[in-house]
């Protein structure tokens, strides 16, 4: 006896941390979200591209495009162009794509789409390609003069690479310093910054370069904002050419690099390019669900998704089945609450799922009072048990038609759902009220009657309880862990609550 | 009384409750394949007859629609009987038929049936109504006990019957229970009959419960129920410490009756036995367990593995003397 007890806890024991472990698995190596109301931003970012060709020419366009690497994970992309093929490439740290047609006519616009989930992408990001080294500028003449009178200060304020960086491109930005102007050459906008910037950088040998890079935020039209980086030998560190500041922040997205503009035409005038981003909100578990189809994840992270979708809907009313007969078991052995039959409120309990629990209650009431009228009259017919309990069930189902034609008449919508009672258990149920009323009185059969009821509308609400329906559903796991409160409390041996009152007169 | 204390004292006197019942006893002594064995009485009886154990004489058995038919004949010779399902709950699809009249059957509630009524209750019990899993059945025609008038001041209506619970053979609790207006004759608790407690030693009547209360009077007679002598004690208790061997099942609770001509019969065996036979005797059922299984063990050490019906007897009669134990207690206090 003792070992078969210890059997029970080890296997329960099992079952519980398989069970735990599963839905852990999925929470956090997984990120399947734990409720269905949560919700997280998701970014579009449009890019239209519009211009209008020359004239029998052919039109080739090249458009750098974020990289896969991203910070953020890429949803979807999409290119959408009438009589255009398009080609995605990589060049050096960037990637590209080529627009190409042979002939068009008229305004031409294309567009192109991304969308990003903000969720961090630390895997990938982490393959962000190191530098491509160049060789450093040869300055000759007054240029080099100056850019070696620059040089001197910043060495002398200067302890590391960042701090190289960022006193270089405060000198820059001083426009009261006469050989920044120089350099600049009465140029003063940022692309000239920036290339003079990467100049006097790469002859003190530290090479940086140009990214352009994206702002997510809520806006209709923006342009790429410019920042230099510099590879320290194990990441990049990213610098504003304007204020020095150093660090690209959380809602930036590097979209290329390079002094290039972000496209370049051939064959094409009046170029104009709009880039909008917006923020979309939608739900985590159908986002989990897209992204596990396109990323090729476990399949059996989201094992019950993979199902087809009437599948799925069958299995979310099936997996909840084992909520109900926990309760059930709890019902009657911890508290000691008596049913009609063993899983019969577990049965009406589903047919509620339909009707509501107001109706439902209703409608078990009427049909069971009803068919216990027609069952104590057919006793004085002395019928046998089987023509018995067919006339009953016979009954109980021109009950729920009549129900239902009537209701639907008076424009109830309610009464139709009652076709989905189970005839069978409730004509069961009237027969086995009927027997208990006989043999133990009236008041029995209704306490029965009243426990079945109580019993089969706390199943339903737990049952349909939204937030477990879908807990169960994404982490089939749990059911282990109700199978492991169920062998546990088959050993429980203590008393149920009703018998407190039932031996209360012994407790003194 | 809170719920927590109830359940606290409740547990320092050893009740048991269902949980405990079924788990540490029911599923621990008794063994699956031997429970049609007291599931069906007529298997129950001819067992009994075999082992020598004094049962109600049987009159027939009707196992076939076919027979039903027949039933007029095989109840010729008998003025009164009484038809019972082979595996009824519960005293449940009982009939007990006390005479005739005019070609009509007479119930001890003094109903007249006719023999159409007498087949459908029959082909009632045939088709599995009152039958535990509700599968096909037997009826069971028997001998109608007549009731000791000995009960009768503390009894109304019906047969009274004796419940003795045994564990491995060893009668740990006794219980008398009387049918009253409410049960309609019927012995059962659950109709309301009371139970009274019994001395395991002496056979003398204690107080009684009734609907989950301790009384000390019947309800209907209200004469007080305590001390009354059961004639032929020793033959129920020893009737019941063989049960054990008749069966195998090592929790079982006996039922029995006293016939005015027969002396005491073994009525029928029920493997699940009810538990407010604890309130009529005031006795938790889980204490008394332990004490026997105590024992077993002692005697399983010591090299024994069958102690004798005698051996059993004696030690639970000795162990389990209540009236005793209050007569040294009340000596005790007024000594004081």
């Amino acid at each position: 006896m003792k070992g078969v007890k210890l059997h029970v806890k080890v296997i329960a024991l099992l079952l519980a941390v398989f069970g735990a472990a599963s839905v852990a698995w999925q929470i956090f190596a997984q990120n399947i979200p734990v409720s269905a109301e949560i919700t997280e931003p998701v970014w579009v970012i449009d890019t239209r591209i519009s211009f209008s060709p020359r004239e029998n020419m052919p039109v080739k366009i090249k458009q750098y495009l974020p990289p896969s690497w991203s910070r953020f994970i890429t949803l979807d992309e999409s290119f959408i162009a009438r009589n255009y093929g398009v080609n995605v490439d990589t060049q050096g740290n960037n990637r590209v794509a080529l627009w190409s047609a042979r002939r068009t006519s008229g305004n031409q616009e294309l567009f192109y789409r991304l969308m990003l989930t903000q969720r961090s992408n630390t895997r990938l990001s982490s393959e962000e390609p190191g530098p491509v080294f160049r060789d450093s500028p040869q300055l000759s003449g007054v240029e080099a003069v100056a850019v070696d009178a620059l040089l001197k200060p910043i060495r002398e304020h200067s302890a590391d690479i960042e701090t190289f960086i960022r006193e270089a491109i405060k000198l820059i930005n001083d426009n009261s310093n006469d050989n920044a102007r120089l350099l600049l050459g009465n140029n003063y906008s940022e692309q000239s910054r920036a290339a003079v910037l990467e100049r006097l950088l790469s002859s003190a040998h530290i090479p940086v370069e140009q990214v352009h890079t994206l702002r997510l935020s809520d806006t209709a039209q923006q342009t790429p904002e410019l920042w230099m980086r510099s590879y320290n030998g194990q990441r990049w560190l990213y610098f504003n050419p304007q204020t020095g500041a150093q660090g690209l922040p959380e809602d930036r997205i590097v979209w290329w690099t390079g002094n290039d503009p972000m496209i370049q035409v051939d064959g094409v005038r009046n170029l104009k390019v709009q880039i909008s981003s917006r923020q979309r909100i939608v739900n985590s578990i159908e986002l989990t669900q897209s992204l596990s189809e396109s990323r090729g994840m476990s399949g059996w992270s989201m094992a019950m998704y993979s199902l087809p979708l009437q599948t799925q809907q069958t299995f979310n009313f099936v997996l909840m089945i084992p909520v109900g007969v926990l309760l059930i078991l709890l019902l009657r052995n911890i508290v000691g609450l008596q049913t009609l039959g063993t899983f019969t409120p577990v049965l009406i309990g589903l047919a509620f799922h339909e009707t509501g629990v107001i109706w439902g209650v209703l409608f078990f009431t009427v049909i069971s009072c009803l068919g216990l009228a027609l069952r104590s009259y057919l006793e004085h017919l002395h019928l046998q048990l089987l023509s018995r309990l067919s006339t009953v069930l016979t009954f109980v189902v021109i009950m729920m038609a009549l129900i239902s034609v009537l209701g639907h008449q008076l424009g109830m919508k309610h009464s139709l759902s009652i076709g989905l009672f189970p005839m069978v258990i409730l004509t069961m149920s009237i027969e086995r009220l009927s027997i208990a009323w006989e043999e133990r009185g009236g008041l029995h059969s209704m306490k029965l009657g009243l426990g079945t009821l109580v019993a089969a509308t706390l199943a339903h609400l737990m049952m349909s309880y939204s937030p477990w329906v879908y807990f169960i559903f994404t982490f089939p796991g749990t059911l282990l862990v109700l199978m492991a409160i169920m062998l546990a409390l088959g050993h429980y041996r203590g008393y149920r609550l009703t018998e407190l009152f039932r031996f209360k007169a012994m407790a003194n | 009384m809170s719920l927590f204390s109830t359940w606290r004292s409740l547990r320092k006197r050893g009740v048991m409750g269902i949980n405990r019942r079924n788990s540490d006893y029911v599923l621990r002594y008794n063994p699956r394949h031997l429970f049609p064995l007291v599931d069906d009485k007529i298997t129950t009886k001819m067992r009994a007859i075999e082992a020598g154990i004094h049962v109600p004489p049987l009159i027939g058995i009707i196992d076939s629609e076919k027979q039903i038919g027949q039933f007029d004949q095989l109840v010729a010779n008998h003025r009164d009987f009484v038809i019972k399902p082979a595996q009824g709950a519960g005293g449940d699809g009982i009939t007990v038929i006390a005479d005739r009249f005019e070609g009509y059957y007479r119930t001890t509630s003094g109903r007249l049936m006719s023999s159409e009524e007498i087949e459908f209750q029959l082909s009632g019990i045939l088709s599995g109504i009152y039958s535990l899993g509700g599968h096909r059945d037997r009826a069971l025609i028997e001998y109608r006990v007549k009731p000791d008038p000995v009960f009768s001041a503390i009894s109304y209506e019906g047969v009274p019957d004796i419940r003795i619970i045994v564990l491995q053979g060893y009668p740990v609790l006794a219980m008398l229970r009387l049918p009253t207006r409410q049960s309609n004759g019927k012995a059962n608790l659950h109709q309301g009959a009371i139970g009274v407690g019994v001395d395991l030693a002496t056979g003398i009547t204690l107080d009684g419960t009734w609907h989950n209360k301790k009384i000390q009077k019947h309800p209907d007679t209200v004469n007080p129920v305590r001390g009354v002598q059961l004639p032929y004690w020793d033959g129920f208790i020893s009737l019941a410490t063989r049960c054990y061997e008749l069966t195998g099942l090592g929790y079982l609770g006996v039922d029995m009756v006293l016939d005015k001509d027969m002396g005491p019969l073994m009525l029928e065996l029920n493997a699940r036995p009810g538990l407010n036979i604890q309130i009529a005797n005031d006795v938790g059922l889980a204490a008394r367990c332990k004490v026997v299984e105590k024992e077993i063990e002692r005697l399983n050490k010591a090299g024994v593995t069958t102690a004798s019906p005698e051996q059993r007897l004696a030690f639970c009669q000795r162990e389990f003397a209540t009236l005793t134990e209050s007569f040294s207690q009340n000596t005790a206090e007024s000594a004081s």
